[in-house]
């Protein structure tokens, strides 16, 4: 079996100077969300308020949705509804064509990810645009995203600026952030009012108003919501809250814990179409009511999508988000792969269970212990890496003969560290290098220094 | 069986209806007011200017645009212009094509309620029939009386009027719109406006 996490480092981050940026440029927005929520003084009542919410819906999702349904619909949405990627496919796809729609714009939405809306548009001759600009650039360089909130977050400005020269006209060799992002805006501009409808996702949904909540800090699905005739949101079930007093427990927590702002810089809270406009909803199911089945994992489907837990995770940090096989890299991509994905059993294993995670999770998903319980959950083939442990464990049974392999260790060291065809360190050594030889061992120090006794 | 009804029932068939509704979270014990407000916005990249009386803010207004932009189209809502009076300014005719907003230089808006906590500011469908006015504009300047700066985003929210989500939108604004998608250096104006100024007016009142 691959270990997904080695395939990245070989195919995503490569090179260890990019491995060090990404580390760095991801921390810093750990660091960010720690300082945003020291100013908060009631940060882990809020915390404990948003998962009880949270809890409490997910226990009683089938009233909140026909709720939901009831409510949009009063307010002139159109509510759909789509059980898989397919199903949401051809809804979309159907509402374009009916209406002869060619050109859209998409604002950043995981669910149209996770469900490849726009290679499904795009087949039937419907021209999608993300206008989110890190969502832009890997579109542009035809990538997924590698962050869930900050999409090209993998790339160089060196990239970027190349990038924009091919296909926004920027001159050979400008890398300078603040020109390319003016570049940008022209460009999509002109596809914003060219656009005769436009895709968001949504953050929250308000059951009792039938309202959507679509966050940004660009202003992009603004754009979208206000300038097309067509407004189509999609919506994964997972999304509701109760009533519009819940609100602002999540909208305290969500950009403190993404970026260390306060709040985004739009929050907009959408109830029915504009006049003379059209909204549909489409709330999507594909895969989520059969994990809600599942008792031990369901909390998973609390999760806000902030990208806190990714930006603490030692794995993530240095593996990046190509790394996983899922649209939603990290440790919630992890846990919900098993549940979501045929090929995503190995990756609870690819963690070191450190807990960083679940440290700073907004609604407390106990996601370390959820990777621990599918660990127990998914079936693995004994792989190397458990073959190793259990010598590790015999030999640390064995007083003498655990001295005797730290000798031999010892003196096989300074080979094991060279690259050879044949290392049985040789995949650990693809991507980095082993530590420098330790010395001697601990009870040989101890035996000199303390000999005296 | 249609969709619906599958994933109702699926739904159904997962929930257990036991986890209780925590209730409503208390408000926090935070400082307000226009000070923490000013200092808030000022961190997420705007700035705020005030209090000024409220016969003052037309000549208010008319500075602030000049700071931004020399020359240049400057529209306000009708709800603005109205508190206003006469300046600069035109007011933004009621039934033109959302693209017309394509060249304005300045837009001036109400806001009805402010938070200190995050430099958040509700823009009301009610007071805004252009949607797009505040998002196409090269600068936007926002109008808040100092009495509705709550301290957070709970009470704030709560003095909305009844009627607040009854016109298609209500949006939060903090700050210009910004990004920091190209090697994390913050960029101001990624679509939206590339600045945003506060004129805060009238008297705090008693609370
Ligand atoms: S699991 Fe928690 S920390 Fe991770 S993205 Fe979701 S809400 Fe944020």
């Amino acid at each position: 079996m691959t270990n997904p996490i080695e395939l990245g480092a070989r195919s995503g981050l490569g090179d260890l100077h990019r491995v060090e940026r990404h580390d760095a440029a991801v921390f810093d927005l750990r660091m960010r969300r720690d300082a945003a929520a020291r100013e908060v003084p009631d940060w882990e009542a809020l915390r404990e308020h948003a998962a009880a919410v949270k809890a409490h819906t997910l226990d009683h999702l089938d009233t909140y949705l026909e709720e939901f349904e009831a409510r949009a619909s009063q307010a002139g949405a159109v509510v759909h509804w789509a059980s898989d990627a397919a199903a949401l496919q051809r809804i979309v796809g159907d509402l374009m064509e009916e209406r002869g729609v060619h050109r859209v714009v998409k604002s950043k939405s995981m669910l149209t990810e996770e469900c490849e809306l726009n290679t499904a548009l795009e087949a039937r001759n419907i021209q999608v645009v993300d206008t989110d600009l890190g969502e832009r650039i890997v579109q542009l360089r035809h990538e997924s995203p590698s962050h869930i909130i900050v999409p090209a977050i993998h790339c160089s400005r060196e990239e970027i600026g190349e990038l924009f020269h091919r296909h926004m006209g920027t001159p050979r060799g400008e890398t300078d952030p603040e020109r390319l992002t003016r570049a940008a805006r022209r460009n999509l501009r002109s596809h914003f009012l060219a656009a005769q409808a436009a895709i968001t996702g949504v953050n929250l949904a308000v059951a009792e108003s039938g309202s959507i909540v679509v966050v940004t800090n660009e202003g992009n699905a603004d754009l979208g919501m206000s300038l097309p005739r067509l407004h189509v949101a999609c919506v994964g079930i997972e999304k509701l809250i109760p009533r519009m007093e819940d609100l602002p427990v999540f909208l305290r927590l969500l950009a403190r814990s993404a970026t260390g702002q306060p709040i985004s810089a739009y929050t907009s809270v959408v109830t029915g179409p504009r006049p003379g406009a059209e909204l549909h909803i489409v709330l999507v199911d594909n895969g989520r009511a059969a994990l809600l089945g599942q008792e031990r994992h369901r909390s998973a489907l609390a999760c806000i999508r902030c990208g806190a837990c990714l930006n603490t995770c030692p794995v993530y940090r240095r593996a990046g988000g190509h790394a996983y096989p899922g649209p939603i890299p990290g440790p919630i991509g992890a846990v919900l792969a098993p549940a979501m994905r045929p090929d995503g059993a190995s990756l609870p294993h690819a963690s070191s269970l450190c807990g960083s995670c679940t440290a700073v999770c907004p609604i407390r998903i106990d996601l370390h212990d959820q990777l621990l319980a599918w660990r127990h959950d998914t079936n693995r083939p004994r792989s190397a890496a458990s073959l190793a442990a259990r010598m590790a464990a015999w030999l640390m049974a064995r007083p003498r003969w655990f001295r005797f392999a730290g000798r031999l260790a010892r003196g096989f060291w300074p080979l094991a560290s060279r690259r050879f065809p044949g290392n049985p360190a040789g995949g650990w050594l693809r991507t980095r290098e082993l530590p420098p030889h330790p010395g001697p061992s601990f009870s040989a120090r101890w035996h000199r220094e303390r000999g005296a006794d | 069986m249609n969709d619906r009804e599958s994933i109702l029932n699926r739904v159904r068939e997962a929930t257990t209806r036991t986890a209780a509704h925590p209730g409503k979270h208390p408000a926090p014990d935070l400082a307000g007011g226009f000070e923490r407000f000013g200092s808030c916005l000022r961190s997420v990249g705007g700035e705020a200017h005030g209090p000024v009386a409220a016969w003052a803010i037309g000549e208010e207004a008319t500075r602030v645009a000049g700071l931004r932009a020399q020359g240049g189209r400057i529209l306000a809502t009708d709800g603005a212009s109205q508190r206003l009076g006469p300046g600069p300014w035109v007011v933004a005719p009621p039934d033109i094509p959302p693209a017309a907003f394509e060249d304005v230089a300045v837009a001036i808006v109400e806001g009805s309620v402010g938070v200190a906590e995050n430099a958040a500011i509700a823009v009301e469908g009610k007071h805004l029939p252009h949607r797009a006015l505040p998002f196409l504009c090269r600068y936007l300047i926002l109008l808040l009386p100092t009495a509705a700066i709550y301290p957070d985003l709970h009470s704030a929210q709560a003095a909305l009027p009844d009627d607040a989500y009854a016109y298609h939108h209500l949006t939060w604004i903090s700050g210009p719109s910004k990004t920091a998608d190209i090697e994390q250096t913050l960029v101001y104006g990624a679509h939206g406006p590339l600045t945003l100024d506060v004129i805060v007016y009238g008297e705090q009142s008693g609370r």
